[in-house]
């Protein structure tokens, strides 16, 4: 017999007053204020270099000929990959009605969004004239161009504007009852309006209950097809092309499979802290990082099968081109970026086979940091990599991520964090809804009223 | 219209058209005339329908009002329209530039006055068409905003007539003084008018004297035709007519001002002997300090320091039965290898053989040479004497020197310093900088405020080529009428309205202009006939028609002269510094220019500065890598230089560049390089034994645009034989078809395509910078290219093959590829690159968005980003030289090579105008017209016959990386390997 998923005390209103209690009555603790204080300061951070990179054009970054790619994209492909946590947990693990996943779906759901805003932002940032994104959309023009729809950068637009779309429906259609909870027992007046207002007149009839539910669930049939091709669509962005080391037909499952495998890593690093912080271990038990864990561990061992084959195809196929980037990763100039993406999501991930590892959630935190860190460093070895030495051994050259880079690219995580502890102090953090649903329906689940 | 006919009543007063037509009939005439308003107001309009247009009027009427109110503008037509002035269309004037006093001849494209662009010129006897790197770039120098601009005395500015009559004034002083203390420093002049001019100044002041200096001089040549021949005779040779050519530190397709023509004679020898194969191919044997462009092309070279040449030389002259003391030691193995095979290639070619000492090689050696050309046969036959080509052929080291010493001295009245500047490329010891200051009144002339321009009390801006009229002989001999493009940009004179000012001319020849100047010396010249003809037809040539110096049958060689001489003693492994002239800037004149700082030089590709070069064996031994800065003594001098090493550099030899890290060279020039006059001497001009190098702590990131040297197996430069004639690799994918699978087959397109062939070319550059000036591409600095981001649409690969010590060297000119499948062409998410029906690859630079997946995409990178805004910062006077036809991009968009898509539309606008299709020839790339070698080919590959289709169907045409199935339509012709295929016929 497993643990259990939630804590055998629990009842609708503990469930209720503990997650309604920090929007509604938190205040802003401590721990909250020196967070989101960091998150913004690195938001405004962002912001600065936001407004440098529109001032001056993207050769305030280090990118060059022949890496023209950098860190917008990489730090695109991580945060849109680790966005497929959320939808995963949400979509396909609803349908597969695996119950664990209620008390952190909400959790998840908000991240998938606020890492699809934070890839969102990159591709037009990356752009040279990023005030002409809008030529990528077939919309009709007086030019009559179209986008040019062999280019897998227009399947992108689709791919992430129907992502987006998605999970911002299902988060908020998943969040109605639980507004309509908040705006309930709301004591201040514009606290009421607002939640009112955003509960969009849920009165908890069965008829709003129904069509919610059917709603739900066809919003789940919609994303779960999603995780696979939107990570697929941008495996294409690399694998179109004939770059040695992206000219690879594993690439689509292989960045499903890296997508899950960082959005595992990412709820992980988020929700043990929060879990201690706000006190949830009632509702986010062991078993539940477990379960995420053992998630991770399958994802990686896929992940790793990608590395390897990715040497043995640039092996087997003779292409003197492919045989130099493969040596180049294993020993060239940013072997060390490449061990280190072997050691943290190879050799890291191998310890979640110990249950010892996977239910200690400080043990965990930290696995789930290498693992944060390792799918990084596959995007950058993947990008730059594959470009630094490509055809023409004239044209090699390095390229490395300058403070503009970094700055971008902390940036983001300043606006995922602070968008994260504003999600955190504003609303429930966990679906009381559905929370109470399970503790309703599961046998050693007691209900009240 | 007609009036309407059956009227029944004829009625000879009208009113209105409408009664004179009738109402019907002006409907019908006006629906005819504009039918799209016919059915505007459909009959019965309704009260709604007008109120909703007259609504739509009004509102239209408010937003026409939100434009701004314009300023009135007056359009005026031409009063006098000028001749053959059709806006839009360029002109071509025939003129020359001077490069160390000869003459370049170049054909100048003018659109409205504004010289855009520098062409060579084809029908030039010497150099058929062929240009440098530096001609191309002088249009830049032309509009350079740091050109000095005005007349300044002691900084402070004069005005024109305070001016004329100061130089009166002086020049009066002068001639009263019978021209005693009177110094005229210039360059090398063969200008037959400015000669004329200074010869009847100092003949009306008879002690002045008349010194010349050049950095790049040939005193060494001058000396040992001296010590040869008894006087100055000046050496042509024909590398036409060579079989076999040994250069013994001569760089003759990189040096000299005859550089151009043995490019072409070499490249077309070839070319002829591998197609025709009734004749050996001509070889070339190099032994050299440093890598030349010559010595890259050598079917052997060896690197060997100054001395071991000298030796090498003496060898020689032993092997091919001259009576001089040869060495005693045995030479290394490589060198006896070198000397076998030259001496044998020399003895089977007789007189069409050929020995070129370089100018850095004693006088000794120069005399070896003409030696061993007359034991050989050779004159006559490749190599041919003329009378010095120069006005005042003097000893220019001499000539400094004894200026020098006159100045410190105290001797000096007046100095009169026109275009040379010794301050900053003079011998470090002979203090000139303080000396200048020791003379009464000194007078600088040139196109910038310069380091010896500081020192003057008088500074006179110069007049461009481009500015001017004037005249210059070329390295044959051949005059050339300079013609100006353009008026004087800002306050500049010309060398000869200064000397006209400075005679202090009688009232009635103040007004005397240039031009006037120009014509009276070649009325003189042209003699009898209709001096209208002779004058128009030599503007229009670019050159004077038989004008070219006359042979001379140079007196016998005295041999026994020869025993005398006697080879160097082995040196010491000491280290010897070289002194070479940037292949870019040369003395630093260029420095200035943007074009030039930030062109890849042919073996480093070290742009925005220089280095000294080092052997591989040396950065061995000392333990430094590319970048360590280097401490480099030398007697009381010092300097610091960072390295860079080279294979092929001779083991004990470190070359450095002059005319770097000028002081007063202008903005662009500021902070890049380091100079390395401070320890040039007049005895060491060229080089300098016995030096020290210590290591210091510093690194230094040098810009280089290539960082890997070797070809990792890729066969991107394949070489052929007599024997293996065909280029295709076995294991390789062939290329068989001649034409790629095109996207149409429309046989009556054109499909353009272009070949290369790497035979021919000698890495010279002078491609990069015509492309640069066509296409309006940016410089982008030295900080950029650092980051990689350089913006050459057209680049020098250059490819090291075996020996680090010596290996062999490749150039390959990389344009875009034109891919029948361009990978770039299906990741452009905004269709911004697309294949045009004649098969170029287009850029369309206003729908770029700025992805730059295609550059990541093309296996070729060929692609160039606007990273950053790289052209917003231009100096107005720079946005003149920009070509109409070309737009000139923003940041953020994409950038490549379009074939010159401009010159392909301008040929079919006039071929469709005369009803014909563009001829095979009459249309040349930039790149292609700027090549002294004819290295590129560019046609229509639907054309029977076509040049480019011949040269397609040749067994040395490949593509690169055609296994990646990208049909690229610009393909290369296989180096025609020396080893195998020279020597077995």
């Amino acid at each position: 017999m497993s643990a259990p998923l939630f804590d055998k005390k629990l009842d609708d209103a503990g469930i209720s007053e503990q997650v309604a209690h920090p929007p509604l009555h938190g205040g802003f603790p401590r721990h909250w204020i020196i967070g989101f204080g960091i998150s913004f300061l690195l938001l405004m951070l962002f912001l600065m270099a936001v407004t440098w990179l529109l001032a001056r054009g993207v050769g305030i970054w280090g990118i060059n000929i022949p890496v023209a790619w950098g860190f917008a994209i990489i730090n695109f492909v991580w945060w849109i990959g680790i966005g497929h946590a959320g939808t995963f947990i949400s979509a396909i693990l609803l349908l597969c009605q695996q119950d664990w996943r209620t008390s952190i779906n909400r959790f998840a759901e908000a991240m998938t969004l606020f890492a699809v805003a934070c890839a969102g932002v990159f591709p037009l940032l990356h752009l040279g004239r990023p005030w002409f994104f809008y030529w990528l959309l077939p919309y009709p023009s007086t030019t009559t161009l179209w986008p040019q729809f062999r280019s897998p950068l227009v399947w992108d637009v689709f791919a992430v504007s129907t992502y987006g779309t998605v999970s911002l429906l299902f988060w908020y259609l998943g969040l109605l009852p639980d507004l309509a909870t908040m705006r309930d027992r709301a004591k201040h007046l514009w606290a009421k309006r607002a939640y009112g207002l955003a509960a969009l007149g849920w009165r908890g009839a069965s008829s709003h209950w129904r069509r919610q539910k059917a709603a739900y669930i066809i919003l789940a049939g919609l994303a779960a097809p999603l995780v696979i091709s939107v990570h697929s669509i941008v495996g294409l962005d690399f694998a179109i092309s004939q770059v040695p080391g992206w000219h690879s037909t594993i690439f689509p499952p292989y960045f499903v499979a890296g997508a899950i495998f960082s959005g595992f890593a990412m709820v992980l690093t988020i929700v043990i802290p929060v879990r201690k912080l706000y006190r949830l271990h009632g509702m986010i038990t062991a078993r539940h990082l477990d379960l995420m864990a053992k998630v991770m561990l399958l994802t990686g061992l896929i992940v790793a099968y990608g590395y390897l084959i990715e040497g043995f195809m640039a092996w087997y196929s003779g292409e003197t081109a492919e045989r130099t980037m493969m040596l180049n990763r294993l020993a060239g100039a940013y072997a060390p970026a490449y061990w280190a993406l072997i050691a943290c999501n190879v050799v890291a991930a191998q310890t979640l086979w110990f249950k010892a590892v996977r239910t200690r959630p400080v043990v965990l935190f930290v696995v789930s940091l290498f693992i944060n860190v390792g799918m990084w460093l596959e995007r950058y070895i993947i990008v730059v990599t594959s470009l630094y030495q490509d055809y023409l051994p004239s044209s090699w050259g390095e390229y490395h991520g300058n403070f503009w880079d970094w700055a971008t690219f902390l940036g983001t995580i300043g606006l995922f964090f602070a968008l994260l502890y504003l999600f955190m102090r504003f609303l429930p953090m966990i679906s009381m809804s559905e929370m109470r649903e399970l503790v309703h329906h599961r046998p050693g689940g007691k209900s009240e009223r | 219209m007609q009036p309407r006919r059956d009227n029944p009543k004829p009625e000879p007063v009208w009113r209105s058209l409408e009664e004179l037509y009738g109402d019907e009939r002006l409907r019908e005439v006006t629906e005819q005339e504009f039918p799209r308003f016919a059915e505007l107001w459909p009959d019965g309009a309704s009260r709604r329908q007008f109120l909703k247009v007259m609504g739509a009027g009004l509102a239209m009427m408010g937003l026409a009002a939100c434009h701004p109110p314009r300023e009135a503008e007056d359009i005026v037509p031409y009063v006098e329209m000028p001749e053959n002035v059709v806006p839009g269309n360029p002109l071509h004037f025939a003129s020359a530039l001077r490069d160390r006093g000869f003459a370049m001849p170049i054909v100048a494209e003018s659109h409205e006055g504004r010289p855009t662009k520098i062409e060579g010129n084809a029908d030039h006897p010497l150099t058929r068409g062929g240009t440098t790197p530096q001609m191309q770039a002088s249009i830049l120098t032309l509009y350079d905003p740091d050109r000095s601009r005005e007349v300044t005395h002691g900084g402070r500015l004069v005005n024109p007539l305070a001016f004329q009559s100061a130089m009166r004034q002086l020049g009066e002083a002068s001639r009263k003084r019978g021209g005693r203390g009177l110094h005229i420093l210039t360059e090398v002049v063969t200008s037959p008018t400015l000669a004329r001019q200074i010869e009847s100044f100092l003949s009306e002041r008879p002690e002045a004297q008349w010194h010349v200096w050049e950095p790049r001089n040939r005193d060494n040549a001058l000396r040992g035709a001296m010590q040869t021949f008894g006087r100055h005779l000046e050496p042509h040779y024909d590398i036409s007519r060579a079989r076999a050519v040994v250069c013994l530190d001569a760089d003759l397709f990189g040096e000299g001002p005859a550089a151009l023509r043995h490019v072409r004679d070499y490249a077309l020898a070839r070319r002829e002997a591998f197609e025709k194969r009734d004749r050996p191919l001509p070889q070339v044997f190099a032994a050299e300090p440093t890598p030349t462009l010559t010595g890259a092309k050598a079917a052997r070279r060896v690197a060997a320091g100054p001395r071991e040449v000298e030796r090498l030389a003496f060898a020689l002259a032993g092997r091919l039965d001259l009576e001089v003391s040869a060495p005693r030691e045995d030479l290394p193995r490589d060198q006896e290898a070198l000397l076998r095979a030259a001496s044998a290639a020399l003895q089977a070619a007789g007189p069409q053989g050929l020995v070129v000492a370089g100018e850095s090689q004693p006088p000794a050696i120069h005399a070896l040479a003409h030696a061993l050309n007359e034991r050989l046969g050779a004159f006559g036959e490749t190599v041919r004497f003329t009378e010095p080509i120069e006005a005042h052929p003097v000893d220019h080291g001499e000539s400094l020197r004894v200026l020098a010493e006159a100045l410190h001295a105290g001797e000096v009245d007046q100095l009169v310093i026109l275009g040379a500047n010794p301050v900053a490329c003079g011998p470090a010891d002979l203090e000139l900088a303080a000396a200048i200051k020791k003379a009464n009144v000194s007078i600088h002339h040139g196109l910038f405020l310069d380091e010896t321009a500081r020192l003057c009390d008088w500074h006179i801006p110069a007049t461009h080529e481009l500015e001017e009229w004037s005249d210059v002989r070329a390295a044959d001999g051949t005059a050339s009428i300079i013609q100006p493009l353009i008026a004087p940009l800002w306050g500049a004179l010309s060398a000869h309205e200064l000397l006209r000012w400075l005679s202090s001319p009688p009232l009635d020849q103040q007004a005397t202009s240039a031009l006037d100047l120009v014509r009276e010396t070649w009325a003189e010249a042209a003699g009898e006939g209709d001096f209208r003809t002779f004058w128009r037809t030599s503007l229009h040539d670019g050159y004077i028609r038989g004008s070219e110096a006359p042979s001379i049958q140079p007196p016998r060689i005295d041999r026994r002269a020869l025993r005398e001489l006697a080879p160097p003693r082995p040196d010491a492994a000491s280290l010897t510094l070289l002194f070479r002239p940037d292949p870019s800037l040369g003395d630093g004149r260029w420095a200035n220019n943007a074009w030039l700082q930030e062109l890849p030089k042919p073996f480093t590709k070290l742009t925005w500065g220089n280095a000294a070069l080092i052997s591989p064996h040396l950065a061995l031994q000392m333990g430094i890598k590319d970048g360590d800065e280097i401490l480099i003594r030398a007697g009381d001098g010092e300097i610091t230089q960072p390295v860079f090493t080279l294979p092929g550099q001779a083991a004990h030899c470190v070359t450095l560049w002059t005319g770097h890290g000028r002081q007063a060279a202008g903005r662009v020039a500021e902070d890049i390089g380091w100079a390395v006059e401070p320890l040039r001497t007049a005895a060491d001009w060229h080089a300098l034994a016995g030096v020290t190098l210590r290591r210091t702590q510093k690194h230094i990131e040098l810009a280089t645009t290539q960082n890997h040297f070797l070809m990792e197996d890729r066969h991107l430069v394949r070489s052929v034989s007599a024997e293996h004639p065909s280029a295709h690799i076995s294991h390789g994918v062939h290329g068989g078809n001649l034409l790629p699978k095109m996207l149409t087959d429309d046989p009556d397109s054109y499909q353009w395509a272009m070949t290369i062939d790497l035979e021919a070319c000698v890495g010279c550059n002078a491609c990069v910078v015509a492309c640069q000036a066509e296409n309006n591409i940016p410089t982008v600095g030295r900080r950029e290219v650092l980051r990689g981001r350089e913006m050459h649409w057209i680049r020098i690969d250059r490819y090291w093959k075996g020996d680090e010590s010596n290996p062999k060297m490749y150039f390959q000119p990389v344009p875009c590829m034109h891919c029948e499948k361009a990978p770039c062409e299906i990741v452009c998410p905004v269709a911004a690159t697309t294949h045009s029906y004649e098969g170029l690859n287009e850029m369309t630079y206003n729908r770029c968005v700025g992805t730059r997946y295609c550059s990541n995409n093309c296996p070729y990178k060929v692609r160039r980003f606007n990273f950053l805004d790289y052209t917003g910062g231009a100096a107005p006077s720079e946005q003149l030289q920009r070509n109409p036809s070309v737009t000139v991009r923003m940041r953020g968009v994409m950038e490549k090579c379009t074939y010159c898509v401009q010159r392909i539309n301008r040929a079919r606008n006039d071929a469709q105008m005369d009803g014909r299709r563009i001829r095979d020839g009459e249309l040349k790339t930039a790149c292609q017209a700027s090549c002294p070698a004819e290295a590129i080919t560019f046609g229509d590959l639907h054309t029977e016959g076509s040049a480019v289709r011949r040269q397609k169907e040749s067994p040395r045409n490949y593509g690169i990386l055609e296994h990646l199935n990208t049909q690229p339509r610009t393909t290369y012709l296989a180096v025609v390997d020396a080893d195998e295929g020279g020597s077995k016929h």
